[in-house]
């Protein structure tokens, strides 16, 4: 379903690749957690898998369609069939729950109706359902910048689903948030995953959250893939290599 | 502790600015000597004449449709463009170095001069006034809403090229939302500076009350001068009013 090809990113002026030759493929079910510490690659990894970011070499295929084969018009038909969450949510400050809703739906629909806010009675039913299904009901009418954490992400959730999307990627969606509410959050993700038959991916700092809900698990270290397999092998030694740094090298402890 | 060897060098360095633009400008205090002549000057300014009122109130109307018209023609203008002068918004290098050139053309000359020229080709009267007005904030109004979007939060504008929105429209429903309180803000600022700037073109025979007062100046009318002074100060600081309720209802 998405497969990847010897990818690798370098940013400019940078000597290291940020994303060094990795090598995957995913299959509709999967529920992939990404594993490392800061600046080990994930956010990049997660960004070229819908286009946000381009790789110097490599490839993504969609469906066997090389996404950085396409033009403009083309990716973004592949990008309305990946939903996405953000670490900063990325909501539209100023609108309402449910407008920022509504625009899970602007890849579908004309420029001339997103800018009039023309919607269709189904869209905004389904937005309604979308937006009960994520518990924000109550919150509906309300002003994005007035709801907490786990709130704002949950619109950013619903966002995502009013794309009917086949994928859902998560950019580090609960490093934000307090680890009850990313629990909660966790919870919906999976629960949404199992509902729709998803491929999800998603970016994770905490090793506990991703055994408890992955299917699969991937460690990135300074841009190299240094694990890819079921939760369960993920072991002591493993968490050890993925998160500490060189004998000779301080650095920061990772959160469990 | 607070002062260091530096520090001298530049009180120094400012003491002789101020003595030599005191020099330049003819600055003299003993000139109030004949501060009595000033007194003079202004109880002829009082009582107020309200006899011609009626007609002082309809030239500050052409005063502030003269501004706001000028200010909110010139905003209209300069939303659009301020996204190609912007560099995460501008479609190509090439657009955004021209457009901002020519924005900072236009703010580079000054509105007396438009001013000037305007009325000189189009006749006198309030709407060469209009077009000093619009062309001079086209320029300033361009240059801040252009920095107001560059320094709006990118991530919006990522998440609306991540649900597969065409990219000049993410560009507008993620940024504008964000950056209107200021835009809102900074236009009613120039609607104020508008306002003090159409008296300046009344002089110079672009109408308004700006044009009465410099009338009855000139004329030694000191009596309507007084009243059109008060009426001025009274238009600026009402539109001043308006302007920060609006803020606080967006805001």
């Amino acid at each position: 379903m998405l497969e990847i090809k010897d990818l690798s990113v370098r940013f400019q002026g940078n000597k290291d690749d940020a994303l060094s030759h990795i090598n995957l493929s995913f299959e509709k079910g999967e529920f992939v957690c990404i594993l490392g510490k800061s600046g080990a690659g994930k956010s990049t990894f997660i960004r070229c898998l819908n286009g946000l970011q381009k790789p110097t070499t490599g490839e993504v295929y969609w469906n066997n369609h090389s996404l950085f084969d396409m033009n403009e018009e083309q990716l973004r038909k592949i990008r309305r069939e990946m939903g996405m969450i953000f670490q900063h949510f990325n909501l539209v400050p100023r609108l309402t729950v449910m407008q920022n809703v509504l625009t899970g739906t602007f890849g579908y629909r004309s420029t001339f109706k997103n800018l009039l806010g023309l919607f269709s009675a189904e869209e905004i039913n389904r937005a309604k359902e979308t937006i009960e299904d994520v518990g924000l009901t109550d919150q509906i009418n309300r002003k994005v910048e007035l709801l907490s954490g786990g709130q704002k992400q949950r619109v950013g959730i619903a966002r995502a689903l009013l794309q009917q999307p086949k994928v859902f990627l998560g950019d580090e969606p609960v490093s934000s948030l307090d680890p009850g509410t990313s629990n909660h959050i966790f919870n919906l993700i999976q629960d949404i995953h199992n509902q729709h038959q998803l491929l999800t991916i998603i970016n994770v700092h905490d090793v506990h959250l991703a055994k408890r809900y992955a299917t699969r698990l991937i460690a990135l270290k300074d841009g190299k893939m240094i694990f890819d397999g079921r939760p369960e092998e993920f072991d002591e030694e493993k968490f050890h290599v993925t998160y500490h740094a060189a004998s000779n090298q301080l650095d920061e402890l990772p959160v469990h | 502790m607070w002062f260091k060897r530096k520090n001298i060098g530049t009180v120094i360095v400012l003491i002789i600015l101020i003595y030599i633009s005191m020099r330049l400008t003819e600055f003299d205090l003993s000139k109030f000597k004949d501060f009595r002549n000033m007194i003079d000057f202004l109880s002829q300014w009082f009582p107020m004449d309200y006899s011609k009122l009626p007609d002082m109130i309809e030239d500050s109307f052409e005063t502030l449709a003269l501004a706001f018209l000028g200010s909110f023609l010139g905003l209209l203008i300069a939303l659009p463009i301020s996204f190609t002068a912007a560099w995460n918004t501008a479609p190509s290098k090439w657009i955004y170095h021209s457009s901002r050139f020519i924005l900072s053309f236009m703010r580079s000359i000054p509105e007396i001069v438009l001013g000037l020229i305007f009325l000189t080709a189009l006749s006198l009267g309030p709407f060469p006034a209009v077009l000093a007005i619009m062309f001079h904030n086209i320029g300033v109004l361009g240059k801040l809403i252009s920095e107001l979007i560059e320094s709006s939060d990118p991530g919006p504008q990522e998440a609306m090229k991540a649900v597969g929105a065409k990219k000049g429209f993410a560009y507008l429903f993620s940024i504008i939302p964000q950056i209107w309180p200021n835009v809102l803000s900074h236009y009613f600022y120039r609607f104020e500076v508008a306002i003090r700037t159409s008296l300046i073109l009344g002089f110079i025979g672009g109408g308004g009350i700006g044009q009465r007062l410099f009338n009855d100046f000139k004329t030694f009318q000191y009596s309507s001068v007084s009243l059109d002074v008060l009426i001025i100060m009274v238009m600026v600081i009402a539109v001043d009013l308006f302007g920060s309720h609006v803020r606080k209802r967006i805001i």
